[in-house]
């Protein structure tokens, strides 16, 4: 699967995927900023494979965040520009006005626990599968 | 297929020596359900206790809710392929034990979420604050990983309910209703010049805690397939999803489809309900088109006027969502979507994470965003945790007394996004 | 009880000062009521009264917003007034602006009550209806007495705390707040009875609208670009010195057409920004930022495209309803086209 990235701010998916894949591992990133950052590569011309709202823990709720994109620059791809403005658009809706939760290492954990998988899922689901 | 589901009422729970229905009342030993969910070595310890409507007492937290159901006659027996062989169920009879809920409640993960008040101001957004619940606290093994906890407590809950179920098989139900539907082309013939009617059923499928199956299967591995109504009825459908707490699809709510319930309801009068589409909400992106193209394809072929979309969750979801609706647009169907709204606290931003013009018929389940007061209750069954915080909640939330303020997002299937619930939102 | 204290904001057409040439008078204030505060006062009957009327020209408070509203708060606290009413500016843009702008800024400042009316197509309803009650009105002051009662009535229920009804029973635009409650019926039953009627063609109405796609498809790509006469149109409000045909800086009525023959850029002696949205230092050094007539230049003189067009057209986006928008296009599309313009470089801010 050579032909993908990720980019993620959380280290459970670097550690994971860091030596097998191309991980953009952004490790000071909070969520809208690792979003912000998918959206730059997708200006850049990278394809977006995977829903940048995965997950029903909302943005609010959880610090971490990975999106697969294709590796190498195409042509805009403007079905993704649209899917991560509006992705960027409701997470900050989700996060003005409230107070960020307190996160304990536990929770942290878990939380890594379940970006990582459902992101594992999707990796999963395109293997084998023409990604262009 | 034709079923006839024997609807049994019970009006209370009682613990008692053996596990039966009498007069309306659920009387249950606790001690063969605690041996029934010990058999799995991954569960450490468990406690079985009741609650019922009116009692000052809180559930947390909440993975699922399942009706007790047990076939008395008909291929299958209850929830195909995950506790029971995978035989094609929805024909014969079924009986359910109407009024009483297995709840399953255990910290599967750090961020404890789901409530169910049994009384109070909040009482009102669940359904399960009306019912007779029994539930389940699910202590796992030590330092048990997160994915085998979830099955684990899934497949308790599950066989527990298929278990006190029994206890209906041959009590004499107090209304029978019957649903048929009948292969599609001797149905379409049945009623020639009423409008052909399905049911877009979305599962979601995004890995861990976002999880469905249907006849055991990973709703993930899925493409798009077709379901006659009546096997949802017998628990061919199962939820794994325990995330998002307000518009989590229990496995009760796989059972009791309101959308499969009221189109029969009209099924012969206005409409044809010729049958369930089930479809997927996976992350991959080209999987959404391939899912969404097929739903489209199956509109098509089969001769569709009219469509339901119902769908579970928020965000990646709602471009599912879309997709379906466009695409069954295009076939040709007139399209009616279901889903519930997160406009924010102010509800002054968008509802939806997406939207498309053909989206013009909309039932809204409810603004999530919503902020109420969960006043203390006198008992917690389950836990809560004051040093952790809750999803829906934040610091502060949790309060020294036991009192809570957070989103109505925290309540179990308070907006649940297949119109099961009478709440909505309108435009102020 | 005593009367609640009011006090009102009018345009200077309202208080009878004058039309469009007197839209730069400065702020003012004057005891009791002025123009339709007249109507606005007996509409509020007992329980309130307005005991004094600030008045501004539509220009002046366009072009000097900031200083305006100072001076206006300070008019207004003096008279420590328990509710402010903006307007009604039915479909005045920039009157709908003045009135918005007044209307929050008094609220957050004095914590009163507010109320304000505009017809639906005053850009100024798209910019506050969500932050204020706007009671919707008819397009032009012949509404004055249907606009006025309402205004007064909601004004009243929200000055008393009481809960105010939703958009069809009082009266105001929509603002967009998504309200809970439980209705008769399950979302399901709903939802059946919806698809019923949609399939048989009857009216259904649903509960949640989806956001306005106001699209219009695009035009196949520009084979050659090389052969094609390019005009460019700007909506960053970039116009000659002194603004000849005094075109607006916010809630534009009407767009210019300007010579640019000879010319290898815009030079800033002879071209400005009028644009209200923006901080128009940059531009104002450099008008060529928003009309891009020196990059423009070097392309035709390469070839890169067939020929620049010899003028250009401008206005001003902020503010200005989709409506006029909608009719500039259509108006200056038919020149470009008869002038053999067969691409546009649009330019906005």
């Amino acid at each position: 699967m050579k032909n993908i990235v990720l980019v993620t701010n959380n280290e459970a998916v670097q550690g994971k995927y860091g030596d097998r894949l191309h991980v953009e591992y952004l490790p000071n990133a909070s969520y809208v900023e690792t979003l912000e950052v998918v959206r730059d590569r997708i200006h850049a011309g990278h394809k977006l494979l995977t829903h940048p709202l995965s997950g029903s823990v909302k943005p609010n709720e959880t610090p971490y965040k990975t999106v697969v994109l294709t590796a190498a620059p195409q042509a805009l791809d403007f079905d993704g520009v649209k899917i991560i403005e509006e992705s960027i658009a409701s997470a900050q809706k989700f996060i003005s006005g409230r107070r960020t939760p307190i996160w304990t290492e536990k929770v942290k954990a878990d939380f890594r626990l379940v970006d990582c998988t459902i992101i594992t899922t999707a990796i999963q689901s395109m293997d084998g599968k023409y990604i262009g | 297929m034709r079923l006839e589901l024997g609807k049994i009422n019970i009006t209370d729970v009682q613990p008692g020596e053996v596990t039966k229905v009498e007069n309306g009342t659920l009387y249950v030993n606790q001690q063969e359900i605690i041996e029934l969910a010990l058999k799995d070595d991954r569960i450490k310890d468990v406690r079985v206790e009741f609650a019922r409507p009116g009692e000052s007492v809180r559930i947390a937290p909440v993975k699922d809710v399942i009706e007790p159901r047990v076939k008395v006659s008909g291929s299958g027996a209850m929830f195909p392929g995950m506790i029971n062989k995978v035989k094609t169920v929805g024909s014969g009879r079924t009986h359910a034990l109407v009024g009483a809920n297995v709840i399953t409640c255990g910290k599967i993960v750090g961020f404890q979420e789901g409530i169910i008040d049994m009384s109070g101001p909040t009482a009102k957004y669940t359904p399960f604050s009306e019912t007779n619940n029994i539930c389940i606290v699910i202590e796992p093994a030590d330092n048990l990983e997160t994915h085998d906890y979830e099955q684990a407590a899934r497949l308790a809950g599950l066989k527990i309910g298929a278990l006190v179920g029994e206890a209906g098989k041959n009590v004499e139900p107090d209304e029978v209703v019957v649903y048929e539907t009948k292969p599609i082309a001797e149905q379409t013939a049945q009623y020639p010049n009423l409008p052909k009617v399905g049911y877009i059923h979305m599962l979601q499928s995004q890995g861990l805690l976002h999880d469905t199956f249907y006849y055991g299967v990973d709703a993930k591995q899925m493409v798009p397939t077709f379901m006659y109504p009546t096997e949802i009825m017998d628990g061919a459908i199962t939820s794994g999803n325990c995330v998002a707490p307000c518009d989590k699809v229990t496995t009760f709510h796989h059972l009791n489809n309101p959308v499969i319930e009221d189109l029969y309801k009209r099924h012969g009068k206005d409409l044809n309900f010729i049958g369930v589409i089930l479809t997927n909400e996976n992350v991959f992106l080209a999987d959404k088109e391939r899912s969404s193209d097929m739903v489209g394809k199956f509109v098509e072929f089969l001769g569709l006027d009219g469509v339901i979309i119902t769908e579970e969750g928020y965000g990646n979801p709602d471009t599912d969502l879309m997709m379906n609706c466009k695409k069954a647009t295009d076939a040709g169907a007139k399209v009616v979507l279901i889903t519930d709204e997160f406009p924010g606290r102010d509800g002054k931003s968008q509802s939806l994470a997406d939207a498309v013009p053909e989206a013009d018929t909309l039932v809204s389940c409810g603004n999530g965003n919503v902020i109420v007061e969960f006043p203390p209750m006198d008992k917690i069954i389950g836990t809560l945790d004051y040093v952790e915080t809750m999803i829906g909640g934040y610091e502060g939330s949790l309060r020294e007394d036991g009192s809570i303020e957070a989103e109505i997002q925290i309540i179990i299937a308070s907006t649940i996004a297949n119109g099961y619930n009478t709440l909505s939102a309108r435009m102020y | 009880m005593r009367k609640l204290r009011v006090v009102h904001y009018i345009n200077n057409f309202f208080a009878g000062i004058g039309g469009e040439e007197k839209a730069d008078i400065p702020p003012e204030v004057r005891e009791g009521v002025v123009g339709p505060g007249l109507a606005l006062n007996k509409a509020l009957g007992n329980e309130a009264e307005i005991v004094a009327t600030v008045i501004c020209g539509d220009s002046y408070f366009g072009q000097k917003t900031d200083s305006a509203k100072e001076t206006m708060l300070e008019m207004i606290k003096s008279h420590k007034p328990d509710i402010f009413v903006a307007g009604p500016a039915f479909n005045a843009g920039r009157y709908g602006f003045a009135c918005g702008e007044m209307a929050m800024y008094v609220e957050k400042e004095l914590e009163i009550p507010v109320v304000s009316a505009m017809y639906r197509e005053n850009p100024g309803v798209d910019m506050y209806k969500r932050d204020l009650h706007i009671i919707e009105t008819e397009i032009s002051a012949a509404d004055m007495r249907n606009a006025v009662p309402r205004m007064a009535n909601l004004v009243l229920k929200l000055a008393k705390g009481e809960e105010v009804g939703s958009p069809a029973e009082e009266g105001y635009h929509e603002r967009g707040i998504r309200v809970n409650y439980f209705h008769e019926k399950r979302g399901s039953e709903r939802g059946v009875d919806l698809l019923v009627k949609k399939m048989n063609g009857q009216e259904c109405v649903t509960e949640y609208p989806m956001p306005v796609f106001d699209r219009v498809d695009p035009n196949p790509a520009v084979k050659d670009i090389s052969k094609v006469k390019v005009a460019i149109v700007t909506s960053g409000g970039i116009v000659p010195q002194g603004n000849p045909d005094r075109i607006e800086s916010s809630s534009a009525t009407k767009y210019g057409i300007y010579d640019i023959n000879g010319m290898d850029r815009l030079s800033a002696d002879d071209f400005m920004t009028i644009h209200g949205g923006y901080d128009r230092a940059f531009v104002t050094e450099d008008p060529n930022l928003v009309v891009p007539l020196d990059v423009m230049r070097e392309m035709e003189s390469e070839g890169v495209i067939g020929e620049l067009a010899n003028y250009f057209v401008t206005t001003t986006g902020t503010g200005t309803s989709v409506g006029n928008a909608k009719g500039f296009g259509e108006d200056f599309a038919q020149k470009l086209v008869a002038d053999g313009v067969g691409a546009v470089i649009l330019t906005s801010t």
